[in-house]
């Protein structure tokens, strides 16, 4: 497998994974929204935060309100995580290797990037944005579909899955780690319960929650939940298992080291005491060890493709 | 709107579906009742769903122009072009003949020369080719093919005689528009193949692909063959693609590549370098090697004429095919005919006029506002005068070009092009085609069932590139003369 064409493939992944999680997470805002106090100001700043854009947000506009973060977040060409821009490049990179996936693949692709060119704006109008962003995620995870059908488990697709598992982590440990920091003030509230159903909410988590652990979301146990449960698959652990798989069937041996690290430091955390304190150092932890482990892949397998120049990189998260 | 060919309004010319008005030729009786019997909201519900479907599709190709690089969706036209088999028969041995001739005249001209010394071919006209590769003298390609992949644009005149325009042996394009073309009307017209015996065209990547494997310096089973691009910014990149994932080969971009001290290519892959046999190159001459070719290239691969010449690795075409791929050659096809095969050439040339002679020179400048005038090299309809459309001040300016360098330069009357009924605006009107079939050749022959068929969208114009304008039609290759 060309170098160029495993990069693209890697970086197509993140870039999707990347728009559908930041969907997810823009729904789960606006509907929580609606069981918040009237009067209660609403961090949109916070949002921001969890997805690591408040510097980049600040540069091009001025206040957070919700139609400017909303704005920046859904359809800002200007930001290189934006839903639209992540589609727009994940597009642009399965242009460059058509040849390698199943021939609808790219219809699909092409069609996600249609749809969003002309409904993005939409997304904006509180009314809308469920839809849209519903049809996008669809949209999303027909693609997703599509290659685990008919897909063959070639080196292709375990660089798919490793650029969508770690972008996926990567999001987890963000999500955890920010709406932890904004909800900490409603911590002794009525409103205890839906801070932390708030974040199970934000990564689609709350049904698998209720069904495997109970109803009541209580801070230790969705921690527990989202950072080392083995059968949920946007929690940390499963995400780097699905890593550890992908890798298996790759050459090299480097990134399954860098990889065993991270694996140790999530069994063996301690998730009440987390719950009380630590959980911002360990979620720091976590993301530094993901960008050194992208960094490794990337030297270990992208590095033929330019020897010289800096392989892709969202200026965000890596 | 509806198709209905008892009133379409024939233009004077040949048309490809109907002889007369309400009367179509021998094959397309079928095609005229079943759009006669198509409602008209129907035909446009399914007009709007295949624009969608190219759309989603992605069929895009790209069009330079000073505003920027536009990508254009493809235009496609509904209503096919239908060729009858017999027909067609005679054409696919009249192009056969032509490329084995155009190899023939290849391989002599960086070898012996013979057919210069018979006196056949002018050494003159070699001296001026811009295509021809001092590189090249003495390269010996596998079965003595250069032009592995031709695309000869074919056109009929009023009288209905089929004539070759030009044969494209440089890096011709638009075989994926040919297997789009059928895979849209097959989404589009289910039961109107139920019709017809329509001949495939969908094994063309599976012959690319064999004939290119035949080009594998390494004996196996399964040679790793790349398809060579300029990357996605070129106009036919959707093709490139497209291709290498049909014959599930690499598409590679020169910086993917590398030559060793081993004079073997290379790819860099995740496992390191990996060998490669033969490589598909959509990239001109020019800039396949910086260390032979020009050095400012970014596109080529630094040893690849090295690698070439060696045997050590496959290229279609080869380098230095191009030289056969001039329009004042192209005069000269019929003579290469006649002295390599011993045959007459089955399809004939339009008649050109060569500016090199002085007397044919002097009869383009007095007819300039009859003929079309062509450069020697250019392609893509780039740099023509199409006489009659054009002003006294563009004749001028020919006249003088003309003067400066006759070699580069000439002339063929103009055809009036045949006509096939076309879904324009709001009517069925004609509009003027050619066809571009592809023929293979390596260690067999292969040639696509019929071709694309571009059309001249605008009302009256000839011009059927699609970097200028042009759309295509699907064509058939129809087996019987009656349709069940």
């Amino acid at each position: 497998m060309l170098a160029r064409v495993a990069e693209n493939l890697y970086w197509m992944a993140r870039y999707l994974e990347r728009a559908e999680d930041t969907a997810r997470l823009v729904n789960a805002t606006t509907l929580m929204l609606m069981d918040m106090p009237r009067g209660a100001s609403f961090g949109w700043e916070g949002l921001l935060k969890v997805v690591g854009l408040d510097e980049a947000f600040h540069r091009l506009y001025d206040e957070a309100s919700e139609t400017a973060v909303m704005s920046f977040l859904i359809q800002d060409e200007r930001n290189p995580s934006s839903i639209f821009t992540c589609v727009r490049h994940a597009r642009e990179n399965t242009r460059t290797f058509r040849e390698v996936l199943p021939r609808e693949s790219w219809e699909w692709v092409n069609e996600l990037y249609l749809y969003a060119s002309t409904h993005m704006a939409h997304a904006l109008d509180r009314r809308k944005r469920l839809e849209v962003l519903t049809e996008i995620i669809r949209r999303r995870q027909a693609v997703v579909g599509l290659l685990a059908g008919t897909m063959s488990r070639d080196e292709a697709f375990q660089f798919m899955r490793l650029g969508r598992n770690v972008e996926r982590a990567d999001m987890t440990t963000r999500v955890l780690d920010v709406s932890y920091a904004i909800n900490l003030p409603y911590q002794n509230s009525q409103y205890y319960d839906i801070v932390w159903m708030s974040v199970l909410h934000a990564l689609s988590a709350h049904q698998m929650y209720r069904r495997h652990v109970g109803v009541r979301a209580t801070g230790h146990k969705v921690l527990a939940f989202l950072l080392n449960d083995v059968q949920f698959p946007r929690s940390v652990r499963h995400c780097l298992h699905e890593i550890q798989s992908a890798l298996d069937e790759l050459p090299g041996a480097e990134p399954m080291r860098c990889l065993q690290g991270m694996l140790s430091l999530v069994e063996g955390a301690d998730f009440r005491t987390l719950a009380g304190r630590g959980l911002h150092e360990f979620c720091d932890d976590i993301q530094a060890r993901l960008a050194d482990l992208n960094e490794v892949i990337s030297r270990t397998y992208f590095r033929a493709a330019h020897p010289q120049k800096m392989t892709q990189t969202l200026f965000s998260l890596v | 709107m509806k198709i209905d060919c008892g009133h379409y309004p024939l233009m004077g010319g040949f048309d490809e579906l109907l002889e007369a008005p309400g009367k179509p030729r021998d094959g397309a009786g079928g095609l005229c009742d079943f759009f006669a019997e198509l409602p008209a909201d129907e035909l446009e519900a399914r007009h709007r769903a295949v624009d969608a479907a190219i759309m989603a599709a992605g069929i895009t190709f790209t069009v330079y122009s000073e505003a920027g690089n536009i990508d254009r969706t493809w235009p496609f036209d509904v209503v096919p072009r239908i060729l009858p088999k017999a027909e067609w028969d005679r054409i696919e041995a009249g192009l056969k003949q032509r490329l084995a001739a155009l190899n023939r005249f290849i391989d002599d001209i960086y070898h012996e020369r013979n057919i210069i010394r018979d006196g056949v071919f002018p050494a003159e006209v070699l001296a001026d080719s811009k295509n021809f590769r001092e590189a090249c003298i003495g390269a010996n390609p596998p079965f003595d093919v250069w032009a592995h992949i031709c695309g000869t644009d074919l056109v009929r005149d009023g009288d209905g005689t089929v004539y070759v325009l030009e044969d494209n042996l440089r890096v011709p394009s638009g075989v994926s528009y040919m297997l789009e073309n059928r895979q849209l009307m097959k989404r589009l017209f289910p039961e109107l193949f139920a019709r017809y015996d329509v001949l495939p065209v969908d094994d063309y990547t599976a012959q690319l692909h064999d004939m290119l494997a035949a080009l594998s310096p390494r004996a196996g089973e399964r040679p790793e063959i790349a398809v060579l691009t300029p990357g996605i910014y070129n106009s036919a990149y959707f093709e490139h693609s497209y291709l290498a994932q049909q014959m599930g080969a690499h598409l590679v971009e020169g910086s993917d590549l590398v030559v060793l001290d081993d004079d073997c290519v290379y790819m860099k892959t995740i496992e390191g370098l990996t060998r490669l046999d033969v490589i598909y190159r959509r990239v001109d001459d020019e800039f396949i090697d910086p260390e032979v070719f020009r050095a400012d290239s970014a596109l080529g691969v630094p040893g690849l004429m090295r690698a070439w010449k060696q045997g050590k690795v496959g290229i279609a075409n080869a380098p230095g095919s191009g030289v056969a791929d001039d329009k004042v050659v192209y005069a000269y096809v019929p003579d290469m005919i006649r002295y390599y095969l011993g045959e007459e050439a089955i399809l004939p040339n339009v008649p050109s006029y060569l500016c090199m002679n002085e007397a044919e020179c002097e009869y383009v400048l007095a007819n300039l506002d009859k003929l079309v005038v062509k450069p020697a090299n250019e392609s893509g309809g780039y740099g023509m005068l199409v006489g009659p459309k054009s002003t006294a001040e563009e004749r001028a300016q020919f006249a003088e070009l003309i003067r400066a360098n006759p070699r580069n330069y000439m002339a063929q009357p103009t055809l009036s092009l045949s006509t096939v009924p076309t879904l324009c605006e709001d009517a069925i009107e004609p509009r003027h085609v050619d066809l571009r079939p592809f023929v293979l050749q390596s260690k067999d022959f292969y040639v696509t069932h019929g071709g694309l068929t571009r059309v001249a969208l605008r009302r009256g114009s000839l011009v059927v590139n699609s970097s200028q304008g042009g759309g295509s039609k699907d064509t058939w290759i129809v087996q019987g003369s009656t349709p069940c």
